[in-house]
């Protein structure tokens, strides 16, 4: 309740406000944002932090877009709230040209995420027993000097409303966490992580998912595995087949396949920050992005996913939509804005990063379809390549074109069989030309969906938790061993 | 909204009165930001932000809990205060913590705070942007992008220790990205400026600038990577600098043995013409004349004469350090795995013009800015990333033809080692997603190595 009112009649009254402002159109969504962090570091609790927050963001056309924010929850501050975005508005209305969104269907309606234990209702005592007892796991070697893990929970509840007449409650919860080792020798340091790195996987669930991970059963060989890199050799230098774990995999299909399949950013609204697309609608049903086996989605309805929800931040209901089909170039992460100015369908990808700011395209769960391969069978398949596993270092140009990653750990594998560990495995290529050289897939028994909570993207920045549903995929005569070592 | 220093001191007071906990800490950050975005020559996004945000630490012996709100009400500011001592009592004891800073006389700073940028209106925003749109109409280029912000902050700390500092900054940033189109091709070009003072910002000189190098990047060639003599403007310095900054300049990377400055202390690891050095209270830097433990800020030189010299450190790296040291005043929002950080670097200059260093060039390329830039191997001080709008082949002291955009993986410590000219002058530029300034001269690095090209 605040100064009295509740979330519900604080949206209400600010509809109510904005019907009667004459804006052409106008949305508040309120949110209350709860979240817990739990880091333990060599053997000491370095974080709890137990954080919350309320506001609400109210959004309008009136010439042009205005936006405006504020975590006054008093029916004044709602008041002068709606001015400032009509203000701000007008103003843009100097050079924001016609401004067109497209017909959505809208929505009254209420969204829970599926979960069976609430993060935040178990105890705290529970998770940091856990934890140290991970951290105890983690301590097997005198050359790990670094010893982390973590948990993470977050609950979003959240009212959005529309002068079309939408109203949509949602509770979003999201649960996960992870851990990792900074190994050196006085020579070389590396890094060992599990389930991935930034700070492990994270789904939309309870906390259930956060004990699936199994922190325990995983910590002794993650540590050993990153002292073993120490000693293990460089990655080669030449072009080679490559095979990338889901954990990297999800990443690469992040970078060059969730990014350039964002309308706005193919349409420039991102050209001064976060860069353009090569994916230009000309290109739309007419270009070959990968191997007729690749098939990629955006699924807001993925179960568990980390970018699965009910409703997007401008009212549209959670789909899944074709990205690229049977390798085809088919489909773009829209928003209302962008569909009208294309003519595609709205994706319900619009995300706003709390409620203070304004919603842009955002990935939702970005997935690579799964294959007819076995992971087994696509190393037995292979001469000679490398396995990549774990994220350390990614980068991309600014229309998503000449990427380079490495990862923490790579795996030669010789005549079908992996032969030795090695260290500091950089690959680097063309998107397209890389999608292209997919020729296996592996099918729904290795696929995972794996959670990335730190996608940034716009101005002032935002981030985005979203998700990647993939299987181990296997790329061929990629260049790998980039740089002077 | 409430946000005075006034309502800062008084939930101070009531947290202070009804703290159990030994020592408690109070941050309250009060932030204003407006921005407008501009794309394809119209505004796009245009916003207004307003939000408080209280953080207290709570301390039992040497277990901390910490929560956040951002209600400045009474009731919230209880609860808030309940949530950190919870969980403080529920904390296991951390041996490496010696306590919350005592309070310390700061240097005198200048002032951050410029009343007109913090009234800069909506209107205001929109009037300049509309003047860049025609400028760069008038020049042939119908489509520009970019984004004005300004922000007003107020930050206040305050511990049961006797800490008490308010300051407050203001800060404004124009940029501008032209898109020249000529038949089937596009020319990137790239203008920015950031200032305490909105005033100080000449928005046609960064449409300009843009508008100037998107044309005069049209048709670009491809060059095969390689190792070439580079001349980095001072942004593209500045993004080195930015990763530099995370990869080693930081006491608790030092100590956990990931920074390439451990081990090197004391040696000359760059050109002895390198100085680089943090400063918040240099005439050139906006930032805040103390951290967010409230510890003044000292100026560190970490990189003197070449030679590895000193880290930043907040007051827990100082206390777990080997040797005897102290606060720096470069902590970041307690609790943080980042912390400390230098948030406001310099580096001196030298005493060539950018200009002088092209024509002293037989074969190089001139950098703009980098694009996504990323550690490849921290401590060896590996990073990659690539040239982004503008990029220009330099033959015989002059600019032949701009560059299809390339992919660098350098060791930044041996091209700081093999610096070969430092610009006469500076620039300040903003990170972005952290209250964080970096000022940076242009540079020119011999055999600058890169791995890939791109299509653009």
């Amino acid at each position: 309740m605040y100064h009295g009112a509740s979330m519900r009649d604080l949206v209400d009254f600010g509809i109510e406000k904005l019907e009667r402002e004459d804006v052409r159109y106008g949305d508040i969504r309120l949110s209350e944002i709860e979240t817990e962090v739990i880091n333990v570091k060599n053997g000491a609790v370095e974080a709890i932090k137990s954080s919350e927050s309320r506001g609400y963001g109210i959004r309008v056309i009136d010439g042009g877009w205005g936006f405006a924010s504020s975590a006054d929850l008093s029916e004044k501050g709602i008041e002068e709230t709606i001015k400032r975005a009509k203000k701000i508005a007008r103003a843009s209305s100097k050079a924001s040209g016609k401004i067109d969104i497209k017909d959505i269907e809208v929505f009254e309606d209420t969204y829970t995420t599926p979960y069976e234990k609430d993060p935040f209702k178990v105890e705290l005592e529970e998770k940091l027993d856990l934890l140290m007892e991970v951290d105890d796991r983690l301590d097997i070697d005198d050359k790990i000097k670094v010893r982390k893990c973590n948990f993470n929970a977050w609950k979003t509840d959240k009212i959005f409303a529309s002068t079309e007449g939408a109203m949509i409650e949602q509770e979003l919860v999201k649960t996960g966490g992870g851990l990792n080792v900074n190994v050196s020798d006085g020579e070389d340091t590396q890094k060992r992580s599990y389930p991935n790195a930034f700070g492990g996987d994270f789904h939309s669930s309870g906390y259930e998912f956060f004990e699936s991970l199994d922190l325990l059963g995983n910590a002794e060989e993650t540590a050993q595995e990153g002292v073993d890199l120490l000693d293990a050799e460089q990655c080669p230098e030449g072009e080679m087949d490559i095979i990338l774990n889901t954990n990297q995999l999800a990443l690469q299909v992040h970078e060059s396949a969730g990014h350039p399949t964002e309308l706005d950013r193919a349409l420039g609204t991102e050209a001064s920050y976060a860069g353009t697309s090569f994916l230009t609608p000309d290109k739309l049903e007419d270009f070959r992005y990968g191997a007729e086996n690749v098939n990629i989605v955006s699924d807001a309805t993925a179960q568990g996913g980390l970018g699965t929800f009910g409703y997007d931040d401008e009212g549209a209901r959670a789909k899944k939509i074709d990205l690229v089909k049977d390798g085809l170039f088919v489909g773009y992460q829209a928003s209302r804005e962008g569909a009208a100015e294309v003519g595609v369908d709205v994706s319900g990808n619009m995300r706003a990063d709390g409620w203070e700011n304004l919603p842009i395209v955002r990935m939702t769960n970005i997935n690579l379809e799964p294959g007819d391969w076995t992971k087994d069978e696509i190393v037995e398949e292979t001469d000679r390549g490398i396995i990549f596993d774990g994220i350390k270092s990614w980068s991309i140009d600014d229309k998503r074109l000449n990427f380079q990653f490495g990862t923490e750990a790579g795996y030669l594998v010789e005549d079908g069989e992996i032969t030795e560990l090695i260290k500091n495995p950089t690959y680097t290529g063309i998107t397209y030309e890389f999608w292209k050289r997919c020729d296996a897939i592996a099918g729904e028994e290795d696929w995972r969906l794996h959670g990335v909570p730190n996608c940034g993207k716009g101005e002032p920045p935002q981030t985005m938790q979203v998700g990647h549903g993939c299987a181990p995929s296997r790329f061929s005569d990629i260049r790998v061993g980039v740089g002077e070592w | 909204m409430v946000g005075t220093r006034e309502d800062f001191e008084r939930a101070t007071d009531q947290i202070l009165d009804d703290a159990e906990a030994d020592e408690v800490e109070i941050r309250i950050s009060k932030n204003d930001t407006a921005l407008t975005r501009y794309a394809n020559s119209r505004i796009h996004q245009n916003i207004g932000q307003k939000d408080v945000n209280i953080s207290i630490r709570a301390v039992f012996g040497k277990k901390i809990g910490s929560a956040t709100t951002n209600s400045l009400e009474s009731e919230a500011i209880k609860e808030c205060l309940s949530r950190a001592e919870t969980i403080a009592k529920h904390q296991r004891e951390d041996a490496d913590f010696k306590g919350l800073p005592e309070p310390k006389e700061g240097r005198r700073s200048h002032d951050n705070f410029v009343e007109k940028t913090k009234t800069f209106s909506p209107d205001e925003r929109a009037e300049k942007v509309k003047e860049i749109i025609d400028m760069a109409k008038d020049e042939g280029i119908d489509r520009v992008y970019g984004a004005f912000k300004t922000e007003a902050q107020n930050l206040y700390l305050a511990n049961s220790n006797g800490v008490e500092n308010f300051s407050r900054l203001t800060s404004s940033k124009l940029t501008t990205t032209a898109i020249a189109d000529w038949e089937n091709d596009q020319g990137f070009g790239w203008g920015e400026k950031c200032s305490a003072n909105v005033e100080d910002i000449d928005h046609l000189e960064v449409g300009r600038t843009a508008v100037e190098k998107g044309l005069n990047n049209l048709d670009p060639k491809k060059i095969d990577p390689g190792e070439y003599d580079v001349v980095l403007e001072p942004l593209a310095v500045k993004s080195i600098l930015q990763y530099m900054d995370m990869m080693g300049f930081s006491a608790r990377k030092v100590q956990e043995e990931r920074s390439f400055m451990k081990g090197k202390f004391g040696e000359q690891i760059m050109d002895e013409r390198v100085n680089i050095y943090d400063d918040a209270l240099d005439q050139d830097m906006i930032g805040y004349p103390f951290d967010y433990e409230g510890v003044p800020k000292q100026r560190v030189d970490i990189i003197k004469d070449g030679v590895a010299n000193e880290v930043v450190y907040d007051s827990y790296t100082a206390g777990r350090d080997e040797e005897d040291k102290e606060s720096t005043g470069h902590a970041l929002p307690m609790p943080s795995p980042m912390s400390p950080m230098a948030l406001n670097l310099l580096m001196d200059t030298g005493e060539q013009s950018q200009q002088e260093m092209i024509e002293e060039t037989e074969k190089g390329i001139l950098v703009t800015r980098f694009n996504y830039c990323r550690p490849v191997h921290p401590v060896k001080g590996i990073l990659t990333g690539l040239t982004r709008d503008g990029t220009w082949l330099i033959e015989d002291g002059e600019i032949k033809h701009p560059l299809k955009n390339l992919r660098f993986t350098q060791n930044l410590i041996d091209a700081f080692d093999n610096i070969e000219g430092i610009g006469k002058e500076r620039e300040l530029f903003a990170m972005g997603y952290l209250p964080a300034y970096f000022a940076a001269p242009a540079l020119k690095i011999p055999d600058f190595q890169f791995t890939g090209s791109t299509e653009f």
